[in-house]
């Protein structure tokens, strides 16, 4: 028994030390790498990029190379990848799961994301009061279902063109 | 005796007299055989255009995933419950329920795809010493574990599977899944694409935000808020069975590619051997009437 415990903490410490060790052999060029993926189509794979703007539901984020890991959950709103060339790239994201890895890596799952000069504005503003009519529903998860739409077709209106 | 003796001359007598009939039954034979060939061919056309957008769902649903990966094999949640189950050795409750999503589809005419899924999902619930709650999705694989664990089958689903998933199919499945109540364990049991003509059966663990709270490795990431973990795990099942749908999709339009181009080879051979038959069964009846014939004018003379 106290053997096997013995050997987990031993196991542990070593993966400790070993990640360390990674990290720091396999940042040779200290860029930020970016995955960003749809469930349906992968959007950048392990690019090298500059700087990513991130929509998270604590506010917005900005991620440099060397951040230290975390994990965010986004919510509605501007993802912006500004690439080492200075371009800057936005997409509208409704939501997904942002993590930064250990070795200077972001990845990025969203569940929706679109360029902004995709959306259409006016659709966006019938759908927004279609949804504010709901939203007085009285059943709850009616209501519930229109004011998450809500949060998500005010956060596209601001985006869109 | 003597009765016995007429009927085996009327046996023999009787093929003679239907020799026209079974060169009929031949042609139709071979007819239908040629219709189920083209059937099958056009199947595994079908199939095999499928097969490259299947392949492209899924190869984005692999990335999509690769970011949960990552995290666990970094915050390693798989270790928490290890650690658990040695401090608490023997204090691990029995009533601690399996939920195992089979995942699977409707169609059938591929291969063995069903049948070792339910095997598989078989072998894990006695390996669980049959405590587990079992969701099916699909219709084939509903069918093969309600005979054996009817019981056990709380939840099943069809109708999907007919095109590469998407997120909305999934997250109302998730959706239902989840009203089923809170499962110390999930796990979901697929068909794992490994090439274009083989496929394993696999299984991936939903970790439930306490074992991601606790997860040994869970201090490299900065967590803004506690609430995150229970998201992750939310966000982590429908993820992971996005994926293993996907995988699912491909793996049986493979089989199904394969099964139909088996089957289209196996009637091209029945096509070959009928055809000879037919053309021997023809001569044979040609040959006979000119024999008859001959006779018949021979004996005029």
């Amino acid at each position: 028994m106290f053997r096997q415990a013995l050997r987990q903490v031993a196991k542990q410490s070593s993966v400790v030390r070993r990640t360390y060790a990674t990290e720091a052999a396999s940042t040779p060029s200290d860029a930020l790498k970016l995955s960003l993926a749809l469930p349906f189509q992968t959007l950048y794979t392990d690019s090298e990029v500059e700087q990513v703007n991130l929509p998270s539901i604590n506010g917005d984020l900005g991620i440099l190379a060397n951040h230290i890991p975390i994990v965010e959950q986004l919510r509605p709103g501007l993802l912006e990848i500004i690439s080492k060339g200075g371009e800057t790239e936005q997409y509208f994201v409704s939501g997904g799961i942002a993590m930064v890895q250990p070795g200077n890596k972001l990845t990025i799952s969203a569940i929706e994301a679109f360029k902004p000069d995709q959306i259409d504005l006016n659709t966006v503003k019938n759908l927004i009061v279609d949804a504010q009519k709901r939203a007085d529903s009285q059943d709850e998860v009616v209501a519930a279902e229109a004011n998450i739409e809500l949060e998500v077709l005010q956060a596209l209106q601001l985006v869109a063109k | 005796m003597f009765r016995l003796g007429a009927k085996q001359i009327a046996r023999a007598a009787a093929p003679q007299a239907r020799n026209y009939a079974t060169l009929r039954e031949i042609e139709m034979r071979l007819k239908s055989i040629k219709n189920i060939e083209k059937i099958t061919n056009t199947m595994k056309i079908v199939a095999s255009t499928r097969l490259n957008k299947a392949q492209r769902a899924m190869q984005a649903s692999r990335v999509f995933n690769e970011s949960e990966a990552e995290f666990n094999k970094n915050a390693d949640p798989a270790k928490t419950e290890e650690l658990k189950e040695e401090g608490a050795e023997a204090a691990t409750t029995p009533e601690d329920k399996t939920l195992l999503i089979v995942v699977s589809s409707d169609k059938g005419l591929c291969g063995s795809i069903h049948s070792q899924i339910s095997k598989s999902a078989r072998k894990r619930a006695q390996a669980l010493n049959g405590n587990v709650d079992i969701v099916a999705i699909g219709d084939k694989v509903k069918a093969q574990l309600t005979r054996t664990h009817g019981d056990n089958v709380k939840l099943a689903f069809n109708g999907v599977g007919k095109e590469a998933p998407n997120f909305t199919e999934v997250a109302l499945i998730v959706d239902e899944i989840s009203k089923l109540g809170k499962y110390e364990n999930v796990e979901i049991l697929y068909n794992k694409f490994v090439s274009g003509v083989s496929f394993e059966p696999s299984t991936f663990s939903i970790f439930t935000s306490d074992a991601i709270a606790n997860a040994p490795g869970i201090n490299k990431y900065e967590l803004e808020n506690e609430e995150i973990t229970k998201d992750l795990s939310e966000f982590s099942l429908a993820n992971n069975l996005l994926t293993a749908m996907a995988e699912g999709y491909a793996s049986e339009i493979s089989a199904r590619r394969n099964a139909m181009d088996n089957a289209s080879k196996n009637a091209g051979d029945m096509i070959n051997s009928y055809s000879i038959l037919y053309n021997r069964t023809r001569q044979a009846v040609i040959t006979n009437e000119l024999v008859d014939i001959i006779t018949g004018a021979s004996s005029l003379d």
